[in-house]
């Protein structure tokens, strides 16, 4: 990795890390007034207070934390998922047929209406419920990639050879073709935390996600709006929190995407 | 054969939907008790929302109801139709001015930038898309309304409705327009600079370029016919994100659509409303990815 790269990658480990350990920083508990509602920052609270008066500064620390694992656990199962089912595709045509026609019947749903869907239908299921809708949603735009991926290599000789050899379906996906993806899994790993963020992030806007007295970067710009006039901090705080994160995690998965690979583009 | 497809593809949507529902725990009669009412009161408002019928009866009824605009019963009793009528042109409205601002910004600047690849505007346009691609909509919208509403004071930071249910007035599209279309824009200048890329390649392209042709006659004449589809595609694409866009930014600047009356879906947690709104958005991305079918055929219809 050149130093050019890693220097892309590295504002997005730098937030991540941040919203971390943001919680154990935080000057101020996050569920109790400081000051006066919607009080311009002053010595007490250096972002000011919110709708009820708690302390800006330390619920923008503490609130990034969830929306950051959240992410990355989406992330994480919708690429395993999709490589997992991209390669069985490849391997077994019939498979992978039935896997791009309930691809093309889950991109008919729009992710946000989709998460509102689930967590409406499921509605004790909290973040756990986000999590499960965002892993469906995601998963048919990743398996498209993974599966493109993945065709040329199970039709590679010794992959052939394996299959020919009487190998099991799970040895030629575990062992044979998987190891071959890492380069595109890794992109599309980056892809698809970046989507992870824009939907858990629109769950928590719209109140599906967590609930009040939660800190939630999303939430806290749902609540706060009202008192945007009275102190902009309480929401443009949280805002710069969310556009940053999504910024330098782009950035970061532009970086990891092979410079061949254009049709990475096309997906998100 | 393509729009059979295409039906066939709703229509399992569709299920998958009304499956959603009802296989997840909790059910419209438990989401709008009221505290202290008893398993009797209950029971009656299920008899009442018809949840006692068995599961594939009530499916049917869902399903044959659709192509007569039957959406159903909200959890409070009212037809879902009656909820949407007004709101949903409003969405469609709003998603279709986005969209074509989307098409347009992606399509002026896509084609201007490849006009000098590598160049310094093709380079600033692409890291633009690329950043701003990400932003989820209520923050590009927090940042609008910062800037051109409350510190220049240009634009209305709310639309007002008129007594019918519309805007009062055009001004009030434009931030909620904005606030959707730069990410999309962001999405498919980076589609529309990788076709047009991906075209340029083309032997023809070559040749026109060879036979002395000024760059932007190859470009509207000899690239642009042939990356067609892979653009319509991605606008296709990009309209399942604009209404699920509008959802959102709709509930920022209290605009009369589908936003408002999902977000009293949420708090009343109205799954039959969600339901409804999802057939109707799908239905309208079948028809336009059918346009995109329809751009890709009439293009290789023409080279053929």
């Amino acid at each position: 990795m050149t130093v050019k790269a890693a220097l892309r990658i590295a504002p997005a480990l730098l937030l991540i890390g941040l919203a971390l350990l943001g919680p154990w920083i935080a000057p101020n508990a996050v569920d109790a007034p400081v000051t006066a509602p919607y009080a311009t920052p002053d010595s007490a609270a250096a972002l000011g207070g919110d709708q009820l008066g708690r302390d800006v500064l330390s619920r923008l620390l503490a609130g990034g934390r969830d929306l950051v694992l959240s992410s990355l656990l989406v992330a994480v199962l919708v690429t395993g998922t999709a490589a997992v089912l991209g390669a069985i595709g490849a391997v077994r045509p019939l498979v992978g047929r039935l896997v791009e026609r309930t691809a093309d019947v889950l991109m008919l749903l729009p992710a946000v209406l989709g998460i509102l869907l689930v967590t409406l239908s499921w509605p004790d299921g909290g973040r756990l419920a986000v999590i499960a809708a965002a892993v469906v949603l995601g998963v048919p735009y990743a398996v498209r990639l993974a599966a493109s991926a993945a065709t040329p290599i199970a039709e590679a000789g010794y992959v052939e050879a394996a299959a020919a050899g009487g190998e099991r379906l799970w040895y030629l996906v575990v062992r044979e073709i998987l190891p071959n993806l890492r380069a595109t899994l890794l992109a599309l790993f980056g892809l698809r935390f970046v989507a992870a963020v824009y939907l858990v992030a629109t769950a928590g806007f719209l109140q599906v996600g967590p609930q009040p007295p939660a800190a939630d970067w999303a939430l806290m710009i749902r609540e706060n709006s009202s008192g945007l006039l009275l102190n902009p901090w309480s929401v443009v705080a949280p805002s710069i929190a969310i556009g940053l994160l999504a910024l330098s995690v782009n950035l970061a998965a532009a970086t990891l995407a092979p410079q061949t690979g254009r049709k990475a583009v096309t997906v998100l | 054969m393509v729009l059979l497809k295409r039906a066939a593809l709703l229509a399992l949507l569709l299920a998958l939907v009304f499956g959603t529902v009802e296989l997840l725990p909790g059910d419209a009669a438990t989401a709008t008790s009221e505290r202290g009412e008893s398993a009797a009161d209950l029971a009656a408002r299920r008899a009442l929302l018809g949840l006692d019928r068995p599961l594939l009866e009530r499916f049917r009824d869902w399903m044959t109801g659709l192509p007569t605009g039957d959406l159903g019963t909200s959890a409070r009793g009212e037809k879902v139709t009656d909820l949407l009528s007004t709101a949903f042109p409003n969405t469609l409205l709003l998603g279709g001015i986005a969209l074509l601002l989307t098409a347009l910004v992606s399509l002026t600047l896509g084609c201007w930038a490849a006009l000098r690849p590598g160049g310094r505007l093709d380079r600033a346009v692409s890291a633009t898309a690329t950043a701003v691609l990400a932003l989820p909509e209520f923050v590009v919208a927090v940042a609008l309304v910062l800037v051109l509403s409350l510190w220049t004071g240009w634009l209305p930071a709310v639309t007002l409705a008129d007594a019918d249910g519309t805007p009062a007035s055009w001004d009030m599209l434009v931030l909620p327009a904005l606030a959707l279309t730069l990410p999309q824009a962001g999405w498919n200048i980076r589609i529309v600079r990788a076709a047009l890329a991906d075209e340029a390649r083309a032997p023809h392209v070559e040749t026109a370029v060879l036979d002395g042709l000024p760059p932007h006659r190859v470009l509207t004449h000899h690239v642009l016919p042939g990356a067609l589809p892979a653009i319509a595609a991605g606008l296709a694409t990009s309209t399942g994100m604009l209404l699920g866009g509008a959802v959102v930014v709709e509930t920022i600047f209290n605009y009369p659509g589908i936003g408002s009356v999902l977000a009293s879906a949420v708090s009343d947690r109205d799954s039959p409303v969600i339901a409804g709104v999802t057939a109707l958005s799908g239905a309208v991305i079948t028809g336009v990815l059918l346009l995109a079918d329809l751009v890709r055929d009439l293009v290789t219809g023409v080279r053929r």
